[in-house]
């Protein structure tokens, strides 16, 4: 017997074709306006961004539909320094939870629009608590990218 | 209720970087343990439960055909268990209910994972979904250092303790396993090490996280009658079971008092009829991927208060000679083949209560608690199992 | 068994490609059955989902992603991996172990977002040497047909005789995504796919949402006035490797077995009243009623050609029009189990089977060849 052992290198790739649905067509419309939308449970008052169609808890239909302010408080973040295969966004970058003003869920997205290639001056910027705002594309395509990140404000 | 039902037996491969055998063989090697372990043989269970990670992770989809021949299950009636990173735990949950349900009398749980055969944090970004947040979640590590860092913040806790406490958790972890045949990571550290490494997703640097590990856990379930029938006496019987989850939407819920994990525990401790968990419990095998997330779990099982885990592990109330040993094994942070990684928890459980837990016993273990966590850090399962009837 | 377990109520999704997205459709499915049984979602005990990573739209852990549409928010559940008649099971020994009184069961496919069918089933094969070849389901099944009509000298008339019978079957079903008026002739010459098979004798992907909830004998009471009754399960796992299997004598009569013994048939001509069976492949109805016992070996086509298993006969098998009228993959065996649950009930509308029926059989099976089967009996 041979004492290395063989190996086969193989890759799986699956072409998929996702709807977006009724809410979701909307929100990305919203976005390539640079609008955020979110929706309002009438039960439990919560407002889900981005939009549902359903509140996960009280398992009812949302149907208020509003618009969501574009600044809000850091909840989370994570300075993002390794690499692999698939990965969307080029590191380094900043992993975020965001609670838009007026909302009642986090909002997942970067930070940015400051130096990111020293962590130990981001970690001087960045703090829990401060107060975020997005930052547009230019170019916008109903895509969760539309917004650039958001900037911590002064 | 329905019956009960007792661990009888575990078998674990050697886990670590496994290119010396296919992954059907690893997966058998498993198997073979444990009906060497327990003296009986393929015909003799009712039925078997594989479970693993997702297809991506394994480059075979429905793996329980795969590894048909190396469970010695065909002809036999199947479940194929999937719950993302808590497989482990609902492998054991299934086995538990095909038992006690009357449907069964001997099953075996099957939990395998080759993880240096796929690419993990890019199986994890398939997780994610893609219009909203796949582009922001970086893998697991992502999504744990910022539910670290909520905890740490919520509380007021000193950077410099948690971080410390978390360095503790990395050194006895790795530590611990040394005393384990089959853990993976087997390296010295001290505390210097842990805090000077690179950082991974900050606060997580390199020692806080778990490795990538190829291997496999099986584990024989039994009916009383049968426990009888093979005149056992040394097995770990399940007091209580429970799992929790939470919405998919990373940031739908609080993460720092993390309801799915405090829910999941109650339902276990409720059905055990266990009150005060840090007395009752003799040791404990928390699914710790992440040194910080490990204290966060302390908490939200009600090891100890919320905020208090930082100072309690410094004093070492979670170390092997603690008031409750958590992670005697090594743990998750030194073997990590996830869809077993569940079973090994629960296995490892049992073994202490067995006391068949060799150089990482602890002594006079009667009650242990057993725990997985999966999805977009939001599935939760507890099972607890104990030396009396 | 000492307990009873009931289904209560079904729902399902048609299965022609819809624009919702998945997310929200098993909402409106999970909200269609809390409905109709009058439970909110805080009322319902467990849920059990069945879906595969592989048919999930490319994401990963599939049941990270639907969670909550299944109502399962900080509630206990799990799920099944390849066949939804898994976690129809599950779900019972979930009831009659004691802990739940109500289980809720959710089968979730929506094949229209997926690769075809033959790229995912290729990924069932082992990287070295069968995914090498290009082996996969329909691959296995063209291999199975060709032996079973050699062996048996069953006609390739007779096979497309299914085709025929069950896209005819499916007119009458609102839920099926492909149905029509075809003769033999027209199966026989619809266009090559892998020798003997045509397209006609082969199932589409299709879209499907499924639901049953399950309850204890004490709940369903309260629910339904029409409870259908579990009264037995079995399922068989074949070995892996095509060529280290007799795809003549596969698993089925094994799980057949354990799901009559369970249910006390002895004579499953006599006692089963009705059929809901996934055929994937128009042969192996013909096939998996000999199986199942409904014939003797090798008289597939002569049942076939006897109209027992017609709508109006004596043992109607498919009456929906099957899996080649509706093909959620890993969805279409738990919605074996919602159409037998609408016979019994004397509510599948058009396709309404004459008569009274007491006991039904659903059956499903995933991978190459019959692979894996699971069988259900239910009982009015």
């Amino acid at each position: 017997m041979n004492k290395e052992f063989k190996t086969i290198k193989t890759e799986i790739r699956l072409p998929y074709e996702l709807a977006y649905g009724a809410t979701w067509t909307r929100f990305f419309e919203g976005m390539s306006n640079q609008i955020l939308y979110g929706s309002k449970c009438e039960k439990c008052n919560r407002v889900l961004v981005p939009a549902r169609t359903f509140c996960p808890r009280c398992f009812i239909d949302t149907k208020e539909w509003v618009e969501v302010p574009q600044q809000g408080t850091l909840t989370a973040w994570s300075y993002v320094n390794y690499r692999y295969f698939g990965q969307p966004t080029t590191p380094p970058f900043i992993g975020a939870l965001i609670r838009l003003d007026g909302t009642d869920v986090d909002f997942v997205h970067l930070l940015g629009g400051f130096d990111l290639s020293d962590f130990e001056k981001v970690r001087k910027i960045v703090k829990n608590g401060m107060r975020v705002e997005a930052v547009w594309a230019n170019e916008r395509k109903a895509h969760i990218m539309d917004i650039r990140y958001f900037k911590p404000l002064a | 209720m329905g019956k009960a039902v007792a661990i009888i037996g575990v078998g674990q491969t050697n886990h670590g970087r496994r290119m010396d055998v296919s992954y059907p063989d690893l997966v058998r090697e498993a198997v073979l343990r444990v009906y060497e372990e327990t003296g009986l043989s393929p015909n003799d269970v009712d039925g078997v439960v594989s479970g693993t990670m997702p297809s991506m992770m394994e480059g075979v989809a429905l793996t329980h055909f795969y590894f048909a021949d190396a469970m010695a299950s065909a002809g036999k009636p199947i479940l194929k268990t999937e719950t993302c990173g808590s497989t482990g735990v609902s492998l054991a949950h299934t086995a538990y209910y095909w038992i006690s349900s009357g449907m069964a009398d001997l099953v075996l749980a099957v939990g395998h994972e080759k993880m240096t055969e796929g690419d993990s944090q890019a199986t994890m970004t398939t997780v994610v979904e893609p219009w909203y947040q796949r582009y922001f979640i970086a893998g697991a590590p992502g999504v744990f250092s910022m539910q670290s860092q909520m905890w740490s913040v919520r509380y007021g806790l000193d950077e410099k303790k948690v971080r410390d406490a978390a360095a503790y958790i990395s050194v006895t972890h790795h530590d611990s396993a040394f005393d384990n045949p089959y853990a993976h990571v087997k390296i010295r550290v001290t505390a210097e090490d842990v805090k000077n490494a690179r950082v991974i997703t900050y606060p997580v640097r390199l020692l806080d996280v778990c490795p990538n590990s190829d291997g496999a856990c099986a584990v024989i379930f039994a009916s009383e009658e049968m426990v009888k029938k093979l005149g056992l006496k040394k097995v770990a019987w399940v007091k209580g079971l429970g799992y929790r989850g939470e919405e998919y939407f990373f940031g739908d819920s609080d993460k720092a008092v993390w309801q799915s994990a405090v829910q999941a525990a109650k339902q276990a401790y409720d059905m055990a009829g266990i009150k005060d968990p840090r007395k009752e419990l003799d040791v404990a095998e928390v699914y710790n991927p992440f040194t910080f997330q490990e204290m966060l779990f302390y908490e939200c099982f009600g090891f100890c208060g919320l905020g208090e885990a930082p100072d309690l592990v410094l004093q070492g109330t979670f170390g092997r000679k603690g008031e409750l040993p958590c992670d005697p094994s090594g743990g998750t942070l030194c073997t990590n083949p996830i869809g077993a990684t569940g079973l090994i928890r629960t296995a490892e459980a049992a073994l202490q209560v067995m006391e068949k837990a060799g150089d990482h016993q602890i002594p006079g273990a009667k009650l242990a608690f057993s725990h997985a966590m999966g999805g977009v850090d939001q599935f939760n399962g507890v099972m607890i199992v104990g030396s009396e009837r | 068994m000492s307990k009873k377990v009931a289904v209560v109520a079904v729902a399902q999704t048609p299965g022609a490609e819809s624009k919702d997205n998945l997310y929200d459709q098993a909402y409106h499915v999970t909200r269609e059955i809390l409905d109709k049984s009058g439970l909110n979602r805080e009322k319902v005990g467990t849920i059990v989902s069945a879906a595969s990573d592989i048919f999930h739209g490319g994401i990963s852990c599939a049941n990270s992603y639907y969670w909550e549409t299944t109502g399962a928010f900080l509630k206990n559940a799990s799920r099944q991996d390849g066949e939804s008649l898994f976690a129809f099971f599950y779900g019972v020994m979930r009831i009659l172990a004691g802990h739940y009184d109500t289980a809720l069961i959710l089968a979730i496919c929506k094949g229209s977002e997926n690769p075809e069918n033959d790229a995912c089933t290729l990924m069932f094969s082992d990287p070295f040497y069968q995914r090498e070849l290009g082996i996969q389901e329909t691959i296995a099944a063209a291999l199975q047909m060709r032996q079973y009509m050699d062996k048996y000298g069953v006609t390739k008339e007779q096979c497309a005789g299914v085709s025929v019978k069950n896209f005819r079957n499916a007119l009458g079903n609102p839920y099926a995504h492909k149905r029509g008026r075809y003769t033999v002739k027209d199966v026989l010459e619809s266009g090559m796919l892998a020798d003997p098979l045509t397209e006609l004798q082969v199932a589409p992907k299709s879209e499907g949402i499924v639901a049953v909830l399950l309850a204890s004998e004490e709940a369903a009471k309260k629910i339904t006035d029409k409870p259908i009754w579990f009264k037995g399960y079995g399922s068989s796992l074949d070995n892996y490797f095509l060529g280290d299997r007799n795809l003549l004598e596969g698993q089925l009569p094994a799980a057949a077995a354990r799901a009559y013994k369970m249910a006390g048939i002895n004579d499953p001509r006599k006692e089963i009243d009705l059929a809901e069976i996934t055929e994937p492949y128009a042969f192996q109805e013909l096939l998996w009623c000999e199986d199942l016992g409904f014939c003797e070996k090798g008289g597939g086509g002569k049942l076939l050609e006897s109209g027992i298993t017609e709508r109006t006969g004596r043992l109607p098998v498919n009456p929906s029009g099957g899996v080649l009228a509706n093909n959620p993959y890993v969805s279409r065996g738990l919605q074996r189990v919602v159409e037998a649950v609408l016979q019994l009930r004397g509510e599948a509308g058009e396709h309404q089977v004459d008569g009274k029926r007491k006991t039904a059989l659903a059956h499903g099976t995933h991978g190459f060849a019959g692979q894996c089967h699971a069988v259900a009996i239910l009982g009015s």
